[in-house]
């Protein structure tokens, strides 16, 4: 009986000593950690203190202050930093507190608070992969404030980008920064086969393919390097000609789908005759080109921002338009990937001063983006490509204005689909381009794909 | 037989060997496969300390490791020691649902954790990182394990002398047990200085980040340093590398057995 007694007794410890550990450790050592962090982050986020876990109703009472997510220091937090600028001298009072989180965990949270109800933990305006944009506003319809009729001009966006955010014909994001496709060439290496960077403007994927095979007999190098098992570039080439892997119903066009047929069967010529390479890895991509294995790349305008690390080419790369299809309807030299767009939540306490933020920085200040114009990111927004800034020339790429011909470049990409099940579409046609390159049939694979695609939507 | 072992110990040792070498280079020369040490070991740390605030959230994963590894020992602890020096009749039947709580994985329980947290205002604070593990089955089961060798004489002697039964468990058990301790020190230590994903859901703020989350804050972006990731990692890998290393003996001896 005695033991029993104890038993109970040392339960009842064991109890008291989880509750006391706890409520002993969260009023002590948190509180400094919070002042740790005004004290040490001067001027970004000393709302971290006022902030802090019910941040909730932190914005409300006059407040002007708006938490914002983002991930990259050197490129959207530095842009979300010079907006805070430019906003302030209108609104002295304002105030940003930037938290540095990565996609993935922006991702995970919104995921975790939607699915929990709780979106008090979400803060005023978060950036979101344009990728992802369609899917987490169709499954998650609480997060995101619809923007229409907001103040937002979204006629100054290219529309090729603002449709990543369109939803039902409602805007649900502002356009941030630009993935309009540039083709970026050794012009050193071209110069031994006898090209220039004129002999791949403005041409097709047949041309393309003439011209490796000069380079490649000349140099001993393909024009291009790929990430086996992604299809980066084929979905580039696809959305060159306006196609889309889904239809406007939000149905899977992968079998009927005649451009995509083009596309797989170009990649393959290309693969075939040498003139593209496949390599494991993202660093061995990187790497491609950084060293001088590959003769240039097409992808996304961020990716000059990795060229400009092998600082001994400087003046031996330039830029210019991707190759067009042959042979599909609405075939450009124009495409897009990867870029991101601002969003604010439904949680944001101060609605009217999230819009009339965005609305003034990011969707109408030449200021804003001349001042982020060389941490690399580039404008979406039409009129910023007028501004003398963008048509400095730029060293490394021989001189030339950059900054401004890719801003073009945006305003001509195609619109497409990207839907709630974009990446898993992405993948089907991904392992359907590895089979259909290792031999097997073309249209078997494509239905494989679409199955594949329909399964995982559940049809 | 021996150049077997070699072999295999190569390839565990080598990552190592290359991320300490990688944190001397730049990210160039990392790409391009550089296996050699170089000479930009400062202009790494200094880009590092530049890009985030490392000191601070070194010293919030210490913090959020330490509370964690001392409140879990002693609960544990006191709860293997309960449950196998004391009878009862419900006793086997808790300790199995205990242990069935070790098959629930994290992700299914995260949710509802996370909303129990939030209502409580336990967000971005150091209770709400340790709440949900400070407990774990694991160690309850290993300290459970390990009072079962407690020698019942040095109980009986401490009673008889006159030992409460608290403190039979503090003055006899737990310097008896030190290198079990030590063993379940380590391992505990570990688990919370590399969690991520809990942090990453219930810390929102900037002031409560992680060593962790700051290396994959890191690898965001379109422009991966990777020089500057390497001495990220190295940092972050230090704490567990000094603890293991100087609880080394104690944790073979704890995991192999514990009294003498």
């Amino acid at each position: 009986m005695k033991r029993k007694i104890l038993a109970a007794l040392l339960a009842s410890t064991m109890v008291l000593s989880l509750v006391g550990c706890g409520g002993g450790s969260a009023e002590t050592p948190a509180a400094p950690a919070a002042d740790d962090g005004a004290a040490e982050e001067a001027p970004a986020a000393d709302s971290g203190a006022a902030e802090e876990a019910p941040a909730a109703d932190a914005t409300a009472g006059g407040d002007e202050t708006l938490t914002v997510w983002c991930w990259d220091p050197a490129f959207n937090l530095n842009a979300m930093y010079e907006a805070e600028k430019v906003y302030q001298k209108d609104h002295p009072n304002f105030k940003l507190n930037v938290v540095e989180t990565p996609w993935d965990d922006i991702q995970t949270k919104l995921t975790t608070a939607a699915t929990s109800g709780d979106l008090s933990t979400l803060p005023d305006i978060f950036l979101m992969q344009d990728n992802a944009f369609q899917k987490n506003v169709l499954a998650f319809p609480d997060v995101c404030m619809d923007l229409t009729g907001s103040g937002i001009d979204y006629s100054q966006f290219a529309a090729g980008k603002t449709a990543y955010s369109v939803i039902d014909g409602k805007n649900y994001g502002v356009p941030f920064d630009n993935g309009a496709v540039v083709a970026c060439y050794r012009t050193d290496l071209l110069e031994q086969a006898g090209l220039t960077i004129d002999d791949f403007t403005d041409i097709t994927f047949d041309q393309y393919l003439e011209n490796g095979k000069k380079v490649l007999e000349a140099t001993g190098k393909p024009l291009i390097s790929m990430q086996a098992g992604e299809c980066d570039l084929i979905m580039m080439m696809l959305q060159s000609a306006g196609a889309s892997l889904f239809n406007e119903d939000g149905t899977a066009n992968i079998v009927n789908n005649e451009t995509l047929k083009i596309v797989m069967e170009t990649y393959k010529g290309l693969k075939d005759a040498g003139v593209l390479t496949e390599v494991n890895s993202w660093d061995e991509y990187v790497g491609d080109f950084v060293s001088g294995n590959v003769a240039g790349t097409i992808n996304g305008c961020w990716i000059m921002a990795s060229i400009q690390t092998a600082e001994d080419q400087k003046g031996n790369w330039a830029i210019t338009n991707m190759p067009s299809l042959v042979g599909a309807s609405g075939a450009t030299n124009y495409s897009n990937n990867g870029g991101s767009s601002w969003a604010v939540t439904t949680k944001c306490a101060n609605p009217t001063l999230a819009c009339d933020f965005l609305a003034s920085t990011f969707a109408g200040s030449n200021e804003l983006y001349d001042n982020i114009l060389p941490s690399g990111a580039l404008a979406t927004w039409a009129p910023a490509g007028d501004s003398s800034a963008y048509g400095e020339p730029n060293e490394f790429f021989g001189g030339d204005a950059v900054s401004a011909k890719i801003v073009d470049f945006a305003t001509k990409v195609p619109t497409n689909i990207t839907g709630a099940y974009y990446y898993e579409a992405r993948n089907a046609v991904a392992t359907a381009i590895t089979n259909y390159i290792n031999g097997s049939d073309l249209a078997t694979e494509l239905q494989t794909a679409e199955q594949t695609v329909n399964f995982n939507m559940g049809q | 037989m021996y150049l077997f072992l070699c072999i295999v110990s190569f390839i565990s040792v080598f990552p190592l060997y290359w991320m300490v070498s990688a944190a001397t280079n730049k990210s160039a020369d990392v790409i391009s496969g550089r296996l050699i040490p170089g000479g930009y070991f400062m202009e790494n740390l200094n880009n590092l300390l530049a890009a985030q605030n490392i000191g601070r959230a070194f010293g919030n994963s210490f913090k959020y490791a330490a509370i964690l590894t001392i409140a879990s020992l002693l609960v544990s602890s006191l709860a293997g020691y309960g449950f196998e020096i004391f009878h009862d009749k419900g006793k086997d039947l808790l300790m199995s649902i205990i242990l069935l709580a070790m098959m629930v994985p994290f992700v299914a329980t995260m949710i509802p954790l996370f909303q129990m947290c939030s209502k409580a205002g336990w967000l971005n604070t150091t209770i709400g990182f340790i709440l949900p593990t400070i407990s774990t089955p694991f160690l309850i089961m290993m300290f459970r394990q390990s009072a079962r060798s407690f020698p019942h004489d040095i109980m009986e002697a401490a009673r008889i002398d006159g030992l409460s039964e608290i403190r039979i468990f503090f003055q006899m058990f737990i310097p008896t047990m030190r290198s079990t301790y030590a063993a379940a020190m380590t391992i505990t230590f570990m688990n919370a200085w590399n969690s991520y994903l809990w942090p990453k859901v219930i810390m929102t703020d900037s002031a409560s980040q992680t060593m962790p989350m700051v290396v994959a804050n890191l690898t965001e972006g379109y422009v991966t340093d990777y020089g500057m990731l390497m001495l990220a990692v190295l940092i972050c890998t230090l704490p567990t590398a000094v603890v293991f290393f100087c609880l080394q003996n104690a944790f073979a001896e704890g995991i192999t057995g514990a009294v003498k």
